[in-house]
């Protein structure tokens, strides 16, 4: 009756490489900014990421060392992890904290559930996440016992 | 198929051992259940939800269920709350140590306590309360079923049931005691009914009442009703052994069935049966003294009016026998009015055929108490065309001319007296004169009518008895009226002239006087009215009637007649009024004794019937027949009805104190105590529970 | 004396005669109360005004005596009204109005019920000349 995965399950490791794809990207040199739009998919293990236009803030600002240390995703953003799917316009994922934060019209599905709300924070390492502003959560009458 | 569970609040959080836990304003929807609570958490492993209070949980309109913790199911339908309090329909509250939930039907509760009575912080201990270990309440059924139940009023056990079931406050109908009544009489002793109503299909329902009273009567009530799709039927009646008339079964039915049997016309039935003459008043059924058990066929359309019906009578009364009254009565009455075309105004034609039968064959008066021939049988047949035309002259008068013409057959079987049969021919004529004025002011509008009817109809020499034209009345509706005899045995005859004078005054604020004054002048005293005070002689009693409406607070009507020097042959008063906490209604009759009228002593009496709301809980009313003539009350009851939010209490005392061969005089106490909240019937008395502030 | 005749030229009477169409009756009662209405306002098939009525009646006894005998019953009777305009459906005016009749019980039962039948005929009739009479006195308020 569908992968019973348990809903938590939003646990990813962080430190793993980051691929970045899109179909423009502008450099930025004064502030080391990278600018990737249209189509862009941000893949890091698992996870992969969708969005119309993400920023991306290297270590020390400098996009030579390739070390990525923050994204800001805008436009409208995609989050899929496993059974997990996340939607939301922005998203911010800060790699040194493990932490991915998710703002306006958040909607968090997973298997039959789906949790709807406003601002939605995740803490990679530790597999949880806090969801807040008059959260909606549906439960599927048939996935009941 | 179930509709989908909604979790409302302001914060979750996934804690990622496939839990939620959802805080700030939290809300479950589910169908019509609405929950709210402090903090849930959502465990995905079993589907529950883990509730902290307070909750409050309503399921449509009519159930709340309040909670310190629960876990249920995400849709609501099963599990446990913990002390809990359900209230049903704002008005039933079982408080409980613990609820537990159902398949969202049965809600049972345990170590419980159920009551309607309001409970304040000032007051624990309610009016009445149901302690019990387990109550189940099914939410299809509507019903509660309790166990090992106790009764307690203020704290006090006063009842123990092993098992009880009491309809939930929605139920409508269903089969089960209704509140007994506990009545004391002087002939009864002490003793309770106790009703039981059960239904049986959609349309149609018994009740029994058992009425057990101090081993001196053994009775059962029943009422039967059934509605058809054309008509209904309702049987009532009861069935007794007591100690009045030992070693015999008494009982009383009255059967009374309406149809509508196809092209307007309907037929009703009413079967009166008895098994002896003071059973109905011994135990307070009726207080009809003659049965009349009757069979009509009937339709009343625009311009016809058709009635076929047969009436079987037994009177109850000492004074009269059912060998010499007459017992069976046949009427056939067709009547249609219209419009002649060439002569105008309007016309009518009727046939009426009439029977009545006395039992006994002798065509002579024996010796019992009335003065009438006792086999005595009549049959008539009558045939009459009336006709009447009103013109408009230019003044204002407005002239009318009536005629008509009566034929009619009589035979008359079993008296001696009469020949056989006799056929006469009786026509009437009549001219009338209004002339009424008005006369607007900025107060009143004044109405100012005389009227002047002479009207004419041939003596006649035909000797036929009078059996149903021996009760005689004078009032505004036969002043202007061609017979003044109701019956169709016999007309009135001569040259007459009936005066009246009508006086109306409309008030602008609203309130109405009216008077009516009106005398007959005859030609010359046929003697037809000898014996009627109101009626005899060359000049009837002046008929003054009086009239004042004061729209929803008074009516007042009365009625004299009084002749020259104002010797009064009759007086009736009825007057009602009434405020919003207040309503009277009474009446004064002076009737002077008459001996064709089987009225040997003046009639005098004055009855009052009064209701008061004092404040909202308490309702008393006295209802009060004094005979001025014997100068000392006839009947008198008294009402008290006591009700707040969870009882209501209605005692009445009446005592009767006329008595007879047949009745003694009686007094009478009935004390009804209900619990409110149970059951839909009654509208709830939620409202008047004083608040706890008080 | 400010009288004037009310079956007058232009006055409520004359406008009022033969204008107002009764309601059909479905009782004996009702259809007493009828003829009554349409000898006094005149009978119209169709008419301009449609005068609607509902009737209710009670029945007490009184005058009881020791033997606990019914001499006297009271029939109380009332009507309320209400006049229509039959082509705007337009209330024009509406009445209440009381009376009661008696009749003795005293008689055979043959001339108790036939008194008692009488008894709600003279009801009607008296109900019927009050309404008439109501009628008449504020029918310059509605009539055109």
């Amino acid at each position: 009756q569908g992968a019973n995965v348990a809903f938590g399950a939003l646990k990813h490791d962080s430190s793993l490489p980051v691929e970045i794809a899109a179909d423009q990207l502008q450099i930025n040199q004064e502030t080391g900014k990278a600018v990737f739009s249209g189509n862009v998919e941000v893949g890091q293990g698992e996870m992969r990421l969708a969005a119309a236009r993400v920023e991306v803030e290297y270590e020390g600002g400098e996009s030579s060392t390739g070390k990525v240390q923050r994204l800001h995703a805008t436009g409208g953003v995609t989050l899929v992890s496993g059974a997990e799917a996340a939607e939301a316009r922005e998203a911010v994922y800060t790699i040194g904290s493990s932490e991915i934060v998710m703002t306006g019209d958040v909607l968090l599905t997973q298997g039959q559930n789906a949790l709807s709300g406003q601002k939605l924070v995740v803490d990679l390492d530790k597999g949880t996440g806090v969801m807040e502003g008059r959260v909606r959560t549906i439960f599927r009458s048939d996935s009941g016992n | 198929q179930q509709e989908d569970a909604v979790l409302l609040a302001d914060r979750v959080e996934i804690n990622g051992n496939d839990q939620l836990i959802a805080t700030g304003n939290v809300e479950v929807l589910q169908g019509t259940t609405r929950l709210t609570a402090s903090r849930i958490l959502y465990d995905q492993s079993n589907n529950m939800l883990v509730i902290d209070g307070p909750i409050a949980m309503t399921d449509g309109a009519d159930t709340v269920i309040l909670a310190s913790d629960a876990a249920l199911s995400t849709d609501l339908r099963n599990g446990i709350l913990r002390s809990a309090r359900m209230v049903l329909n704002q008005q039933l509250q079982l408080a409980a140590a613990e609820i537990n939930r159902v398949n969202g039907r049965y809600t049972q509760l345990y170590k419980t306590v159920a009551s309607t009575c309001q409970v304040c912080a000032k007051r624990p201990v309610p009016l009445w309360q149901i302690r019990a270990r387990r109550i189940v309440h099914d939410e299809q059924e509507r019903q509660l079923y309790f166990d090992n139940a106790r009764f307690e009023v203020a704290g006090v056990p006063i009842m123990y049931l092993p098992r009880l079931r009491l309809p939930d406050p929605t139920l409508k109908r269903a089969t089960g005691f209704l509140s007994p009544t506990f009545r004391s009489t002087d002939a009864l002793g002490f003793g309770v009914k106790i009703p039981y109503f059960i239904t049986l299909g959609r349309s149609a329902d018994l009740t029994l009442t058992p009425y057990l009273s101090t081993d001196v009567t053994r009775t059962l009530e029943y009422r039967f009703r059934r509605a058809f799709r054309a008509g209904q039927l309702e049987i009532e009646g009861a069935i007794s052994e007591d100690d009045i008339r030992e070693g015999e079964l008494r009982s009383y039915a009255f059967i009374e069935g309406q149809f509508d049997i196809g092209r307007g016309y309907e037929l009703t039935f009413d079967i009166e049966t008895v098994s002896d003459s003071g059973y109905l008043l011994d135990y307070g059924y009726s207080d009809k003294d003659r049965l009349d058990s009757a069979v009509e066929i009937g339709r009343t359309r625009r311009d016809e009016n058709f009635r076929a019906n047969v009436t079987a009578y037994r009177s109850l009364r000492d004074s009269e026998s059912n060998e010499t009254q007459p017992t069976i009565r046949a009427d056939l009455h067709w009547e249609r009015r219209f419009t002649p075309g060439w002569l105008g105004g309007s016309a009518g034609y009727t046939f009426d055929l009439h029977h009545h039968y006395r039992r006994s064959d002798l065509d002579v008066d024996s010796a019992d108490d009335d003065l009438i021939t006792d086999g005595r049988d009549v049959t008539r047949a009558s045939a009459r065309l009336d006709w009447r035309r009103d013109w408009l002259l230019g003044n204002g008068m407005m002239i009318g001319t009536l005629g008509a013409i009566n034929l009619d057959w009589t035979s008359v079987t079993d008296d001696a007296a009469y020949s056989e049969s006799v056929f006469e021919v009786t026509p009437q004529a009549a001219v009338e004169l209004r002339w009424p004025f008005i006369r607007r002011s900025a107060f009143a509008t004044h109405i100012l009518e005389p009227i002047v009817q002479l009207a004419w109809t041939p003596e006649s020499d035909t000797d036929l008895p009078n059996d149903e034209s021996t009760l005689l009345e004078f009032d505004e509706g036969n002043l202007f009226s061609l017979d003044r005899f109701p019956g169709g045995d016999v007309n009135e005859r001569g040259l007459r002239a009936n005066l009246g004078l009508r006086w109306t005054r409309f008030d602008a604020d609203g309130w109405m006087l009216g008077v009516t004054l009106g005398r007959i002048i005859r030609a010359d005293d046929l003697g037809q009215f000898a014996g009627y005070s109101g009626l005899e002689g060359e000049k009837s009693d002046w008929l003054a009637a009086v009239q004042l409406q004061f729209p929803n607070r008074l009516t007042l009507t009365n009625r004299a007649l009084f002749d020259d020097d104002f010797s009064f042959a009759m007086n009736e008063l009825r007057a009602s009024w009434s405020s919003e906490t207040l309503s009277l209604a009474g009446s004064y009759i002076w009737m002077e004794a008459n001996t064709l009228e089987d009225r040997p002593l003046d009639v005098n009496e004055i009855t009052l019937d009064s209701a008061w709301q004092v404040d909202d809980n308490w309702l008393l009313s006295l209802d009060w027949r004094y005979d001025v003539e014997q100068n000392r009350a006839a009947e008198a009851t008294f009402g008290v009805e006591w009700r707040n939010e969870c009882v209501a209490v209605d005692l009445s005392v009446s005592r009767r104190f006329t008595s007879s061969a047949a009745v003694e005089p009686t007094t009478d106490l009935a004390l009804q105590v209900s619990l409110s909240g149970f059951g839909a019937g009654r509208a709830s008395q939620r409202h008047l529970a004083r608040g706890c502030r008080g | 004396c400010g009288f004037a005749p009310l079956y007058g030229p232009g006055g409520p009477g004359e406008t009022l005669h033969g204008q107002v169409e009764i309601a059909e009756p479905t009782t004996e009662n009702e259809f007493d109360f009828v003829s009554r209405l349409e000898t006094r306002l005149g009978r119209t098939a169709a008419g301009p005004m449609r005068l609607d009525y509902a009737i209710t009646t009670r029945r007490e006894g009184l005058a009881i005596t020791a033997d606990q005998e019914t001499q006297r019953y009271n029939i109380l009777g009332e009507v309320r009204y209400q006049v229509t305009d039959t082509t705007t459906n337009v209330v024009l005016s509406t009445g209440r109005t009381h009376s009661f009749t008696s009749y003795s019980a005293t008689g055979t039962t043959v001339a108790t019920t036939t008194a008692a039948r009488d008894a709600e005929a003279r009801l009607m009739v008296i109900l019927a000349d009050q309404a008439v009479t109501h009628l008449l006195a504020t029918a310059e308020s509605f009539l055109p």
